[in-house]
């Protein structure tokens, strides 16, 4: 800064082809041509490689905290999946893990109870959502309903799951207004059936992150060019056919990206399950993220969670890489 | 920008009926959820659910006399804070050089930290143990603040990123010739112009920090390090079972600052949600 | 002060050339424009000048110095951009004074030169304002202002009117060129509209298709073009060229006949402009295609051969559409151009 200021007072190099005899500009533009504006080192020379490497300096800091947290694990539970762990012990086996996990009952009901469990409740808050959205993005009171719908998704997922078990398990609340409509005779046991402990883990998340996907979806809808609908109605259309053969074609990238984050995060519903049901009935509504954290937690296999969590890990990788990889790039044009 | 669209030959009532329905459903518990934290405990568990209850702060004094909410509290936010600082700041230059920047492997480098998102907690949840364990931040709020930067720092970064690309060349342009180096141009000028972008991805980023709970689950194991969001699971008063009116007012002190940041912020909601690809 | 060469520029986008071996001397203090269609590679010279884009090939030199090295913001340039780029989130002093703390300016002449660029375009009254608060216009001459407090060797302006109404763009043009009178800077100025390349320029360099097509002052482009494509691109309504034989000193095409040079022979193209051509006479023959009254000056097109030739008529000639009528050419004023577009010179 310093030498800045210095250099700037200085006097212009000194050269006989640029040599003026004119007289300093004051009056004509009041602007003095006092000071110039050149260093007296002159200028500096950009070096290339400085250049060229500039953005990969700016990456970095977070691309290294990433390799961090992402490399390291991954490395880490591939070693450890390696090993049969019991507290301090670590005992090779080589694969053992992998072809014990692969003949795990366990392991492939929680795998079948994710994609189950995970993919009703998507469907339906998918549903949902486009529906409430088909209504109220024209609707003049949308600001409000927009609020009100987004409610849901603003309290804590562990708040939302504590909600749900009261109203379903410990509250009896949901039994209570089922009886009164006469659906049913008694106090019903949710955790007593397969699919009845499902069903509360599937409300709690529709209930919860239905609101993600109707943001989204309306964002989208109000971004629609206007004048499209409009011509579609002086051509006689009505509303709902507007909506189905216009609206939602052209929503369709939307609709991918939306569905694929929700996606993903569901397939890692784990909140839920340990708030509410713990697995029960019978590990019916045990997720994978619940079965690692069993194995590794709560019976201390931690090379065998480990395994799992290499095998969870590699799906992961081919959903990325697939799916995606193209949702991305459809949303981002 | 909400546009009124005419509504001409639709079936208004057919509208209410379903938006009026959808948010009785979404309303509804909540408000019932509330009265669960302003009731005595006799009344949360009863044989037949008691709808309107007797107003009290029972919980409230439950929650001042018997669990460290205020270090709960400041968990939770030293916690958050932090993570999100910590992502700002790595986040960022790393959007500057995806967004503005043209090299080799920038697709990749950018498809990689987009990954990291799609990351299940519970893969990385036992080498992460492991890893804090033999550091020695087992229990500590640090080691929460460096997972929760950890796990939003994509997110942030490709929140910043798209705000950034929507910035004009031009204004680089001219002050690359006014004499601004590339830091100073990134503190100038890019940073101010991309400004609400940069508030809604800590705004998202914060949320999803409040809101995590497996890792929280694993490291935390006392007051040290308990946040609002594990603390919840620990509201069991042994024999006397899960003190629910605890729990409800507890969600709702937290409920109330998301509440009021997502407002803030609601123009940006489906943007930073999905990362830019779906701009409001 | 500066003079500016550019030796044999060449810019190559992967297989896409973009700019094909320019050479280019400009003089100190004067303004030059750089003209031509979108496309042409002139506002991608520009940037070179300015140092936001490397040449490929050759050598650009400012004030004596090969700066090909130096990066834009050690060049001693200021630019003027199209959309203005004013920093949004400054205050228009602040904006103006951006570039003084960039070059390490000291701070106590800061006031006074903002306040004196700024009544140089009269945004005096604006200065605690932001962009987003001022008029396009306004914003023009804040940029401009931008520019010019740095008092650089060279000024560059790429398209700064064109986002400009018609009738703001007048006034800027007079007050530009009045500015670079006044502080007789070297100034690059890029545009496709030709007035103000006309109006503007001390020279005027024609480019299209990343090569120069043309260099000269005004008169020479308007009076002397050197192919068609000059020919064409000056002049509004633009010269009429019409394709033809010439033989034994006359020039024929569809209902045109016309004595010509004796050089002239072959197929070439003739240039005539709309001032030069004359209602009455019998160099052409052909129906009236449509009459235009501006006021001023009536726009007579006429439909001979085939071809559209535009005449620029007496203000209160009238006439119905598919009448007859006969136009004659000025001979002093008429053009050729051989079949590759080049002009055939000594032909007038």
């Amino acid at each position: 800064m310093l030498r800045r200021v210095f250099m700037s007072v200085a006097e212009k190099p000194c050269r006989s082809d640029q040599m003026t005899t004119k007289a300093p500009l004051v009056s004509a533009a009041g602007v003095a041509k006092a000071t110039p504006n050149r260093r007296n080192t002159g200028p500096r020379r950009r070096s290339p490689a400085l250049r060229k490497a500039f953005p990969y300096l700016l990456l970095a800091p977070a691309m290294a905290y990433l390799l961090v947290i992402t490399l390291y694990p991954g490395l880490f539970a591939i070693y450890q999946s390696l090993f049969v762990v019991k507290f301090l012990t670590w005992e090779w086996t080589g694969l053992g893990n992998y072809s014990a996990i692969l003949q795990d009952r366990e392991f492939w009901a929680a795998l079948g109870n994710t994609a189950i469990i995970g993919g009703i409740s998507l469907t339906l808050q998918t549903a949902i959502a486009l529906t409430i959205a088909y209504f109220a993005y024209r609707d003049p009171f949308i600001r409000g309903w927009r609020i009100v719908y987004l409610m849901p998704m603003l309290f804590m997922p562990s708040a939302v799951a504590f909600i749900w078990k009261l109203a379903f398990n410990d509250g009896r609340v949901i039994s209570n207004l089922l009886m009164s409509v006469g659906l049913v005779d008694g106090n019903v046991d949710w955790l007593g059936n397969v699919w009845l402990a499902r069903m509360t883990l599937i409300v709690a998340d529709v209930w919860q992150w239905t609101p993600f996907l109707f943001i989204i979806f309306v964002a989208a809808l109000q971004g629609q060019d206007q004048e499209i609908e409009e011509a579609a109605r002086l051509d006689g259309a009505s509303w709902p056919s507007i909506f189905w053969n216009i609206s939602l074609p052209m929503m369709r990238p939307v609709i991918v990206v939306a569905v694929t984050l929700r996606g993903i995060d569901i397939t890692t519903m784990f909140t839920n399950v340990f708030v509410m049901t713990q697995g029960t009935p019978g590990g019916a509504t045990e997720t994978m993220s619940y079965f690692i954290y069993r194995q590794g937690f709560r019976m201390f296999n931690f090379g065998y969670a480990s395994a799992a969590s290499v095998l969870m890990l590699i799906l992961t990788i081919i959903i990325a890489q697939t799916v995606v990889k193209r949702a991305f790039h459809s949303g981002k044009k | 920008m909400a546009k009124y669209r005419k509504t001409r030959g639709e079936s208004l009532l057919l509208r209410y009926i379903v938006l009026g329905g959808w948010a009785l459903v979404c309303l509804l518990p909540i408000l019932w959820f509330l009265s669960i934290g302003f009731r005595p405990r006799t009344e949360v568990i009863t044989p037949v659910p008691i709808y309107w209850p007797t107003w009290s702060l029972d919980a409230w004094h439950l929650l001042m006399s018997d669990w460290p909410i205020a270090q709960y509290l400041r968990n939770s936010v030293i916690a958050v804070a932090g993570s999100v600082i910590i992502d700002l700041i790595l986040a960022i230059p790393a959007a500057y050089a995806l967004s503005r920047y043209e090299f080799k492997g920038r697709e990749d480098i950018g498809f990689y930290i987009l990954s990291t998102r799609m990351m299940a907690p519970a893969i990385v949840a036992v080498p992460i143990f492991f890893l804090f364990k033999t550091m020695g931040l087992l229990d500590s709020v640090w080691a929460l603040m460096l997972i929760y930067a950890a796990i939003n720092l994509s997110l942030v970064t490709w929140i910043i990123r798209s705000y950034m690309l929507d910035i004009p060349k031009e204004l680089e342009d001219a002050a690359r010739t006014d004499g601004a180096g590339d830091l100073r141009i990134l503190w100038e000028i890019i940073i101010p112009a991309c400004l609400p972008g940069i508030i809604t991805a800590a705004v998202i980023a914060a949320i999803f920090a409040i809101n995590e709970f497996l890792f929280t689950l694993l490291i935390a194991s006392t007051a040290n390090a308990y946040t609002m969001s594990v603390a919840l699971a620990n509201f069991t008063g042994g024999s006397d079972g899960i003190i629910y009116n605890a729990i409800a007012l507890v969600s709702f002190i937290a409920f109330v600052p998301i509440l009021i940041l997502v407002i803030l912020i609601q123009k940006h909601l489906s943007r930073g949600l999905t990362m830019g690809a779906v701009k409001g | 002060m500066a003079s500016i060469q550019l030796q044999n520029i060449v810019k190559r986008y992967g297989g896409f050339v973009g700019v094909q071996d320019i050479s280019l001397d400009i003089a100190d203090e004067e303004f030059l424009v750089l003209l031509g269609p979108s496309g042409c590679g002139k506002t991608t010279t520009m940037r070179m000048i300015a140092g936001l884009e490397e040449p490929t090939a050759g050598e650009i030199v400012i004030g004596g110095e090969v700066v090909n090295d130096i990066d834009a913001r050690d060049r001693d340039v200021a630019m003027v951009f199209q959309g203005y780029a004013l920093y949004p989130n400054m205050s228009i002093y602040e904006n103006i004074r951006f570039p003084l703390r960039m070059r390490g300016i000291p701070a106590s002449e800061h006031d006074g030169r903002i306040r004196k660029a700024a009544d140089m375009v009269e945004l005096g009254a604006f200065l605690d304002r932001k962009p987003a608060a001022l008029s396009g216009g306004q914003r023009q001459r804040a940029a401009l202002a931008r520019a010019v407090v740095r008092q650089p060797q060279v000024f560059l302006m790429d398209e700064p009117l064109s986002n400009l109404d018609a009738k703001l763009r007048q006034s800027m043009r007079v007050q530009i060129k009045h500015m670079q009178r006044q502080l007789k800077v070297t100034t690059v100025y890029v545009t496709h509209d030709q007035i103000e390349a006309m109006t503007l320029a001390d020279r005027i360099v024609i480019m299209n298709k990343g090569a120069i097509q043309q260099v000269g002052t005004p008169d020479e482009i308007y009076s002397d073009p050197a192919n068609t494509f000059v020919a064409g691109f000056i002049g509004s309504p633009p010269m009429n060229l019409i394709d033809g034989v010439a033989r034994d000193g006359r020039f024929t095409a569809d209902g045109i006949s016309v004595p010509c040079p004796p050089q002239v022979f072959g197929k070439v193209t003739l240039g005539v402009r709309p001032e030069d051509c004359h209602v009455g006479g019998e160099h052409v023959q052909g129906l009236v295609y449509g009459v235009e009254p501006t006021g001023d000056v009536t726009y007579l097109t006429v439909l001979a051969g085939g071809k559209k030739l535009e005449v620029k008529a007496a203000r209160d000639y009238r006439s119905d559409i598919d009448v007859p009528i006969g136009i004659s050419l000025d001979p002093a004023h008429l053009y050729f151009f051989d079949e590759t577009g080049k002009r055939i010179r000594g032909a007038r």
